[in-house]
């Protein structure tokens, strides 16, 4: 009887079971590479309907964030500007750029295409209805801005600079040393913990632990972080209820 | 060695019980069936009857709609997101943060001074407004209101006979119907000063109708004390209160109720109080059916409504007050023992005691109330004669008379009470109209009966959509102003007073709210006697204006009661009956019935949702052959207790009904025909215990419209139908001849039985000559009564201060129930987390669990104080986002009230004495409310069992939820002896449990949001899903809040220094919540403040001092959960010359 199947089939099976495994493993290798929320949102970048700069604002002319993110200190929400706080300085300055019309369209009533209706800006970190994140709590207790939205100042077009993922909030809140910088510096885009160090308020600084009978040495960012984190009883939580509920 | 076996003491003969249901005291099989199973047999399965979809239907659809959701895949880009700020941002606005108003929601009875909570101008939420003086609590009909307000059914559209028209046509028509006419407004009767001014600058007649108050109060305090007076009780100045069938503190408040709750607390408010027994106030009560008042009662005397005025009269006799008729001899020995007693104990109380009665009462009653009052030198003390803002209003008899008269060419209505529907038969409300060609013009908030039995019907603005002001219950001036601009075109009352007296025209009269607010505030400057806007301005952000009551200087004007003999005592067994049409707590006079969180909220008493029935009590049901029916009895031979023990003598085997059907939802009531006042209506039968015999009683309100599903509320498909047809394809209603169906939304339709075509103004609230058929049939009802049930243990307790060592009773609080036997909690291993653990913990070496140092949450509930009113359970269902699960849902055991109100009923204590008809009145029984939430263990059953780590202890103290991480396998709430957890078998949130199959049809099945308020929602907390176990966590939401806040302590410090921000030191206790700040929202909701809630590690908080407390105990203290939450015993206070007060108040203590 003549083998129905030729010798070379032999090898099939192996070969169809060798792609499989290739293909799965490709899978896996693209998902965890391309689909995971570092890759996909880091970097998200929309277009706004206002070509916003935090370039000139923020980093030329200097202006602080609370500025226009005015009730980040009280509330949960950062507050984008509603538009009568663009208009504060814009009733006067370029005022007629082709760019504003949609900030005159929502405030001024001089304007011919005047609306009323609040300019749509599209949403750059989002996160998840079951996460209750409240800007108050952290900028109140010296974690900058930087730490979690990256050198807005140095942003032509705002995009997503860190990951916003469970594990990212939880390496901080096991080790908020690493963040923690003085009140008054939690608005500074360009503060770096060496740096200040070396300034008469850092010096002040270390000689105020050194009077307080803090031992360790402040040198870095994570000895003035836990120099800060022991000094103002910083002691962030891990347990699921702080940020679901 | 023999083992060590522990055996469980023998069982006093003698010993009390202590019950839910009627179930549960006759053991049923049904009843231990339930009991075996977390959640109810139906509960846990998908599983439909009839023509509804299977697991296998359900498993098709879903299949189907996973493959239609992968044609959508086609983007992976997660959807673009847009923030809108404002384009001109209001003042005092903050995105996140919610901003309060003070304002005041329209009650049945009085007004609620609240705050608004508002997130970005959407009001959410009502508080208790504390600064006002009558400002305690919101009940639950107050609080459901905010759903009102969002109510996707609400009346939105002008009609004219039914038909939709434009608000330009309404303008035109309204005009015609009132220029140059005889208008006639027929208005609430809450006590309104713009009101009362427009009245009397227009040329319109006034007439005020409440169905809730009926008609009595009003004509005695006419007769008594002349025109224009309201009473107003201030129990803080009362010492011996005798209620003569008033629910004062329940559904029928005659002012407030703080000052009660403040005599009758052990340690005063703070619980650091040093109180005699002698401070604490005691309660009187006189009824027939049980109310809340008459469960808070220390003496309860249960008589047929029509005879409490032979009590009455036999106290006033007593007490020397001038009482001509009135022959009480046909009262029992025990009843005139109890009478007499009671008058003794007022007497010694002279001028610290007072007598309130029942609102729709007897006038004779009534004013025999006043004479005792007069005797007792309770006016100026304990009862005020206030001036009422209705000077020149015609009642409803008036309005007929003056309609027959040819005096009125046009009725306009602005009442909530809906006269078309429950106005007393005799006057036949809709048929007079329309006989003497009267136009009605309809103003409410729902297309009810009456606004489509209108010529002329106009949505009305809710109350937080418009202006007004109102005097509360102590007569002060409170300013009820708009949070929001009329969502549907809503018009306000001041504003169609203004169009009326503009010869009808609208265009006459300021648009939008601007008219309320001119009226208001001329109104305000002639109360306040000042025109400058600071003190205006302050009014309005406090809400009220002090010192603004006015008091009348009326005087009892009465020389002898002459009270006509009261009817015979009704005896079942000979036929004779007695209706009482009670007044529904959730519905009240029907202005409830399209709330569906009233709706859903348990009858106090009876614990029925979404219905009402027909209650009588054990006794007279046995009388009539119906408690059989009732109550299916089961062999009790064959059961046996918690430790193996049989329990009572064997019976007669009766008949045994399917358990499944029990418990899959199918449970049903038999069915009489109840014929009075020349109608012949079918309501449900259910048992009452603690009513008094021969009586029946239908709470009001319900039964506003049917539609084609009626039917499933039916045992049986033949037996649908109403009044009298069979089958009737219009379900017509025999009040007012319409088809119903249109009367209510979806909420109301097919809700219970109406009682109205029994009632008249004379027998508005109890009738006599009445019989009674009992029919084959059976109807459906969801009870949540045995859901949940913790099975005999002395869970709510009670002590007596009765026999003069009251230290000698407050030991017993700890030692009752299995306390009294079980051994001590004693671990050798050292838990983490115990109470113990962190407070021992002061050197910082402990870093794990519970280890947060500034707060350690945790909950007293005073048993003392609460009388069961619901407020928390629906303040909880507005503050957490808890969705409704509509009848059917409720009848499989799947509620999802967060807090259980618990009752329980139990025998009078004997100590082993034989009970007669002398020493008390055997069949009465005691009622006890116990509201259970999550008690938040410290080794709490539930944690361990999660396989996912959902449900995790945090450093607080809290036993949290993480909704998005939970499964929902249910081992949780299987492991949990409180029977706290909710799971949401449904999209509860997201589907709309009211639409007939609804849930079942899966992502098929109708959203929600057309009937859902989902604008109401709260911001700060997550909507679960279906498939998600959900759980009190003591408000976390607020809790954090509250420390976020606190948290700014740095930034302050920084400012008010100026030093730089690292020389600043924050130790534990700047970060610190302050004492009593944090309020969970049952804890602020609550009328009576029983509920204290605060951080154990501030020796501040009140929750600190309650727990000091000796009468306080934990839940289940023997099974070592260790919970936060713990209970107050509920102190009862008789009066040692009283019959029974041997007996009273010792139903727990004996429990083991």
């Amino acid at each position: 009887m003549a083998n129905v199947f030729p010798r070379w089939t032999n090898f099939v099976p192996i070969k169809i079971a060798l792609c499989i495994v290739m293909v799965v493993a490709a899978a896996i290798t693209f998902f965890v590479y391309y689909a995971n929320p570092e890759a996909q949102r880091v970097g998200y970048q929309p277009t706004q309907p206002i070509p916003f700069s935090h370039v000139v604002h923020a980093g030329q002319l200097g202006m602080d964030c609370r500025y226009c993110h005015s009730f980040v200190e009280e509330s949960g929400h950062a507050n984008v500007p509603s538009a009568n706080t663009c208009w504060n300085c814009h009733q006067h300055v370029k005022t007629d750029s082709p760019k504003l019309e949609p900030l005159r369209a929502a405030v001024d009533k001089n304007f011919e295409g005047y609306t009323g209706a609040p300019i749509e800006w599209v949403k750059v970190h989002n996160s998840p209805d079951y996460v209750k994140f409240d800007h108050s709590a952290h900028v109140n207790r010296g974690v900058s801005c930087v730490s979690c939205h990256g050198r807005i100042d140095e942003m032509e077009v705002v995009h997503q600079d860190q990951s916003h993922t469970m594990g990212w909030c939880l390496d901080c809140h096991r080790a908020p040393e690493n963040h923690l910088r003085p009140i008054e510096e939690v608005t500074n885009m360009a503060y770096d913990a060496e740096e200040y160090l070396k300034t008469e308020a850092g010096q002040k600084l270390v000689e105020h632990a050194e009077a307080c009978g803090y031992k360790a040495s402040i040198t870095n960012q994570q000895e003035l972080g836990a120099f800060l984190r022991s000094q103002w009883t910083i002691g962030p939580k891990e347990s699921c209820f702080t940020c679901h509920r | 060695m023999s083992k060590h076996k522990w055996s469980h003491p023998k069982s006093n003969e003698a010993s009390t019980t202590a019950w839910r249901s009627a179930g549960q005291l006759e053991d049923t099989k049904e009843f231990r069936n339930w009991m075996d199973r977390e959640f109810p047999q139906g509960a846990a399965e998908l599983e439909i009857d009839d023509d509804g979809t299977s697991r296998r239907n359900f498993l098709q659809l879903m299949g189907g709609a996973t493959a239609l959701a992968g044609f959508g895949l086609t983007s992976c880009r997660r959807p673009e997101k847009y923030v809108q700020p404002y384009a001109d941002a209001p003042e005092w606005v903050i995105p996140g943060k919610p901003t309060h108003y003070a304002s005041v929601i329209p009650g049945a009875f009085d007004v609620t001074p609240v705050v608004v909570v508002s997130h970005e101008a959407r009001p959410t939420k009502l508080e208790p407004n504390k600064l006002h003086p009558s400002g305690s609590g919101v009940a639950a009909t107050e609080q459901a209101s905010i759903l009102d307000l969002y109510d996707p059914s609400r009346s939105k559209a002008f009609l004219c006979k039914g038909e939709v028209i434009s608000r330009e046509t309404f303008n035109t028509e309204f005009k015609k119907a009132v220029e140059g006419k005889k208008v006639a407004v027929l208005t609430d009767d809450l006590n309104s000063p713009t009101r009362q001014r427009l009245s009397q600058a227009s040329e319109a007649k006034f007439y005020s109708y409440n169905a809730t108050k009926g008609f009595a109060n009003r004509k005695a305090i006419e007769e008594a004390f002349g025109e224009n007076i309201d009473l107003s009780y201030d129990f803080s100045k009362a010492k011996r209160i005798l209620s003569l069938d008033a629910d004062f503190l329940g559904t029928e408040t005659q002012g407030s109720v703080q000052g009660y709750y403040d005599n009758r607390k052990v340690e005063g408010n703070d619980y650091r109080q040093k109180k005699t027994v002698e401070d604490l106030n005691r309660l009187y009560v006189v009824e027939g059916p049980y109310s809340l008042t008459g469960g808070m009662a220390d003496h309860r005397l249960r008589i047929a409504p029509s005879q409490v005025i032979k009590v009455a009269s036999l106290i006033a006799k007593e007490l020397g007050a001038s009482v001509k008729g009135c022959d009480y001899s046909s009262l029992t020995t025990f009843q005139k023992k109890w009478a007499k007693g009671c008058a003794k104990d007022l007497k010694e109380n002279k001028g610290q005691s007072v007598v309130v009665a029942g609102l729709r009462q007897s006038k004779e009653l009534q004013l025999l109330a006043f004479a005792i009052n007069e005797v007792l030198g309770a006016y100026g003390s304990a009862v005020k004669t206030l001036q009422a803002e209705r000077k020149g209003f015609g009642t409803l008899e008036d309005l007929i008379a003056d309609v027959k008269a040819g005096k009125v060419d046009a009725v306009v209505s602005t009442t909530p009470s809906n006269p078309v529907y429950n106005a007393p038969t005799n006057l036949e409300f809709s048929k007079t109209l329309k006989e003497n060609e009267v136009a009605l013009i309809s103003l409410g908030l729902y297309n009810n009966a009456t606004a489509n039995c209108a010529d002329l019907h106009a949505p009305i603005a809710h109350p937080l959509e418009q202006w007004n002001d109102y005097r509360s219950g102590d007569g002060t001036y409170t300013i009820s102003q708009p949070l929001i601009l009329p969502l549907h075109g809503g018009v306000s009352e001041i504003e169609v007073i203004s169009a009326i007296d503009n010869k009808g025209d609208f265009a006459a009269v300021e648009s939008g709210n601007a008219a309320g607010l001119t009226q208001v505030r001329e109104t305000f400057n002639q109360v306040a006697k000042s025109i400058d806007d600071k003190i205006w301005k302050q009014a309005l952000r406090d809400g009220f204006v002090a010192g603004t009551a006015v008091e009348a200087s009326a005087s009892l004007n009465l020389a002898s009661v002459k009270v006509k003999d009261a009817p015979a005592l009704p005896v079942a067994k000979n036929g004779q009956l007695e209706l009482v049409f009670v007044t529904d707590s959730s519905v009240l006079d029907g202005r409830g019935i399209n709330n569906p969180w009233l709706q859903e909220a348990p009858d106090p008493v009876s614990k029925i949702t979404w219905d009402n029935a027909a209650y009588i009590s054990p006794k007279t049901a046995k009388d009539l052959g119906i408690y059989d029916k009732i109550v299916e009895l089961a062999p009790k031979s064959n059961l046996v207790d918690n430790f193996g023990a049989k329990i009572g003598p064997e019976i007669e085997k009766a008949k045994i009904t399917d358990t499944k059907d029990w418990e899959s939802g199918k449970r049903t009531a038999p069915v009489i025909e109840v014929e009075c006042n020349g109608h012949k209506l079918k309501f449900p039968v259910m048992i009452a215990f603690g009513q008094a015999e021969g009586v029946i009683a239908i709470p009001t309100g319900y039964g506003q419209g049917y539609d084609e599903n009626y039917w499933r509320q039916w045992e049986e498909k033949d037996f649908w139908y109403i009044g009298t047809g069979k089958n009737d394809p219009d379900l017509v209603d025999v009040t007012t001849g319409l088809a119903p169906k249109e009367n209510t939304t979806l909420v109301g339709v097919n809700r219970g039985f109406n009682v109205n075509p029994f009632r008249s103004v004379d027998s508005d609230y109890i009738a006599s000559s009445v019989s009674l058929e009992i029919r084959p049939e059976r109807y459906k009802v969801a009870q949540t009564q045995e859901h949940h049930a913790m099975y005999g243990r002395a869970l709510a307790r009670e002590i007596s201060t009765y026999g003069g060592d009251f230290n000698k009773s407050l030991k017993k609080v700890k030692k009752q129930g299995a306390d009294s036997h079980a051994p001590e909690n004693i671990s050798l291993y050292k838990q983490r987390g115990s109470t113990e653990w962190w407070k021992k913990d002061s050197n910082g070496q402990q870093t794990a669990l519970l280890s947060d140092k500034v707060h350690q949450w945790a909950m007293t509930i005073d048993l003392n104080v609460c009388n069961g009113c619901n407020a928390c359970l629906v303040a909880c269902q507005a503050e957490n986002n808890i969705p409704i699960v509509g009848k059917e849902q409720v009848a499989r055991g799947r509620e999802m009230h967060w807090v259980r109100m618990d009752r329980y009923f139990a025998k009078m204590e004997y100590h082993g004495e034989e009970p007669s008809a002398d020493k008390g009145d055997v069949d009465n029984v005691e009622m006890i409310p116990q509201p259970v939430a999550c008690s938040q263990c410290e080794s709490a059953p539930c944690e361990t069992v999660c396989p996912v780590n959902a449900t995790v202890h945090s450093e607080e103290g809290l036993n949290t939820m993480a909704y998005n991480r939970c499964i929902g396998t249910r081992y949780c709430a299987n492991n949990c002896p409180y029977k706290v957890r909710r799971f949401n078998f449904f999209d509860y949130n997201k589907r709309n449990p009211l639409i007939d199959k609804n849930l079942y049809k899966g992502p098929a099945g109708k959203k929600q949001v057309e009937t859902g308020a989902h604008l109401q929602r709260n911001p700060n907390v997550s909507v679960r899903m279906r498939g998600v176990m959900e759980k009190c966590t003591y408000c976390v939401q607020r809790l954090e809040m509250a420390k976020i806040k606190q948290k700014q302590v740095l930034k302050s410090k920084v400012y008010a220094s100026g030093k730089p921000s690292h020389e600043i030191k924050i130790k534990h206790e700047d970060l610190r919540v302050s004492a009593n700040e944090v309020k969970v929202a049952c804890q602020s909701a609550c009328p009576s403040e029983a509920i204290k809630f605060g951080n154990l590690l501030n020796e501040k908080d009140d929750v600190n001092a309650a727990k000091a407390s000796k009468r306080n105990y934990d839940l289940l203290n023997y099974l070592n959960t260790k919970p936060r939450t713990s209970y107050l015993a509920r102190v009862k206070n008789p009066y040692k010359y009283m019959p029974d007060a041997k007996y009273i108040g010792n139903v727990t203590v004996d429990m083991h």
